[in-house]
């Protein structure tokens, strides 16, 4: 398939842009055990999105809407553990699910073929230049609310209570890293799709783990790699002519996979 | 007085009675007092409740202030060490992250450790002997170091206040006797008020002048060591369930 130069270059720039954004925000997840969480969101972001689709409203809004209701409803719940959290976080994603399917089946018939397809398996062709200003205010905006932040986040991801032991205030931090991971999900929605996200935001920091004991180094090297799988998943996926968010899903498993097979951290009789 | 409570109820999420009950204590600047009394009987509830961690009813008092309004800045100035907390052995943090960590609630928002942070985390450091396992991953050391490391981690803080939970847990013989020794230097050099909890009768320090027996979440023992480890209340505290 060939595409217009200017259509892939939106495509690097927008997958890259998406892939930083998910495995920073990634960090926190798989540090704090929030991956149901953050499936959950995923999921729930998606169901927002095929709202929007089915009601002609911008999907992209509806898909926050969701996203950041379900971290505002699971946040407490996961925060106090009264309800075992994952049985509340399975009763949510069936109905984020069922929603979603039950939304994009009353969507009009021609919106469906094009965009709905987008929001599930995430697009090549659907990037606007407004979509890469929201994921480049969002890196940005993750940057700076990090580096300000760094002290606090770095201790709440060793051990909350250790952190609120020191003087640490956690629970606004904790709300702040839940409603970053909602936008993160709704903003690179549309690029790598609603199934696929979640690859993006764990499978990068899972390789980094393979690589370092250091918090700083796994921070600073999980974007990496979340950049890399990207732009060779959309190498392969202009090569293979697969779409592009389970191309770059793919490619983040293979370097998780190979982060493995190299990982000091598992050599026989190695120590470091 | 230090630190002073009045009627306190200590409630647990989720939980339909209060686990602390209706307990009246004052503590005052440089006592030393050890906790005792049989498991579950509220020791770990009290030290968490004096530090505002645990949502409670009634007064709770530090340095003169409500904890329930004031809590991370008054634990600014207290440090308090978890009953044997240990981290899993890929936990991506190094002895001196750990260690360093506890002065960040100090440090304020917006601002990074300086200078000074990192040296009075290394002098904390040094005095617990953990210097050497500076720069190991913290979930590689043995049960004891990390306690040390803990340790170390409070010492940072320089703070006011001790609570230390059965903090020779995982310790050697001589280990005890040494941060034994250590944790009394510290209490006078540093005229801190410390409130330990432990469970063995050996390990109650020369320089403690109370022993507080808690049972079923009731305070039943307020007493000087001598008196309290000979009484009848003691005894019989241990003696069922
Ligand atoms: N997170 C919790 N939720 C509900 N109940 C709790 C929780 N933690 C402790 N409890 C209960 O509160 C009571 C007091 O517990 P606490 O940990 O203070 O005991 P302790 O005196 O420190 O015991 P030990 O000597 O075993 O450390 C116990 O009955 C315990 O079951
Ligand atoms: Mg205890």
């Amino acid at each position: 398939m060939m595409l217009p130069p200017s259509i892939v270059m939106n495509t690097i720039i927008g997958a890259s842009l998406a892939a930083v954004v998910c495995s920073m925000i990634g960090v926190f997840i798989v540090r704090m055990n929030l991956s149901s969480m953050g499936f959950c969101m995923s999921h729930a972001a998606f169901a927002g999105a095929a709202l929007g689709l089915a009601i002609s409203r911008d999907p992209f809004a509806l898909a926050l809407g969701m996203a950041t209701a379900v971290a505002l409803i699971l946040g407490p719940v996961a925060d106090k553990a009264r309800l075992q959290a994952d049985v509340v976080l399975g009763t949510m994603f069936s109905l984020t699910m069922a929603l979603a399917l039950l939304f994009l089946s009353i969507a009009p018939g021609s919106v469906v073929s094009s965009t709905a397809l987008s929001v599930l398996w995430g697009s090549v062709l659907g990037i606007t230049t407004a979509d890469l200003i929201r994921l480049l205010v969002l890196m940005l905006t993750l940057l700076l609310v990090i580096s300000l932040f760094y002290k606090e986040f770095f201790a709440i991801m060793l051990d909350r209570k250790l952190a609120e032991e020191s003087g640490i205030n956690t629970k606004p931090f904790y709300y702040a890293i839940l409603f970053l991971c909602g936008v993160s999900v709704s903003v690179s929605l549309k690029l790598i799709g609603g199934l696929l996200i979640f690859a993006l935001m764990v499978n990068p920091v899972s390789a980094a783990y393979q690589f370092s004991h250091d918090m700083r180094w796994i921070m600073l090297i999980s974007p990496l790699i979340g950049l890399a799988s990207s732009i060779s998943g959309i190498a392969a996926s202009l090569y293979l002519d697969i779409p592009v968010g389970s191309s770059i899903a793919i490619m983040s498993v293979a370097i998780f996979l190979i982060s493995v097979a190299l990982s000091p951290k598992r050599r026989h009789g190695q120590k470091c | 007085m230090l630190i002073r409570l009045e009627n306190v109820h200590t409630f647990y999420d989720g939980e339909k009675n209060s686990t602390l009950k209706d307990i009246t204590l004052s503590i005052a600047a440089g006592e030393m007092v050890c906790v005792m009394g049989p498991n579950g009987a509220g020791k770990s509830t009290l030290l968490e409740t004096i530090n505002g961690m645990l949502p409670s009813t009634g007064r709770v008092e530090v340095f003169g202030r409500d904890v329930r309004r004031h809590g991370p800045e008054i634990r600014k100035d207290i440090g308090y060490m978890l009953q044997a907390k240990t981290f899993p052995e890929d936990t991506p943090y190094l002895v001196k992250d750990v260690v360093l960590m506890g002065r960040f609630g100090k440090i304020g928002m917006l601002r990074r450790p300086g200078m000074e942070d990192w040296n009075a985390a290394s002098e904390a450091a040094r005095f617990m002997e953990v210097d050497h396992l500076w720069e190991r991953p913290i979930g590689k050391l043995s049960g004891g170091q990390t306690q040390r490391v803990l340790l170390a981690r409070l010492l940072a803080k320089r703070p006011r206040i001790l609570l230390l939970d059965e903090p020779y847990s995982n310790l050697d013989c001589r280990s005890v006797e040494d941060v034994s020794k250590k944790i009394c230097i510290l209490h006078k050099r540093n005229e801190l008020t410390t409130i330990m909890v432990i469970h063995d009768t050996a390990h109650v320090p020369d320089i403690c002048e109370r022993i507080l027996l808690l049972k079923d979440g009731r305070l039943i023992g307020d007493a000087h060591p001598d008196e309290m480890l000979s009484s009848r209340t003691f005894r019989d505290a241990f003696a069922e369930a």
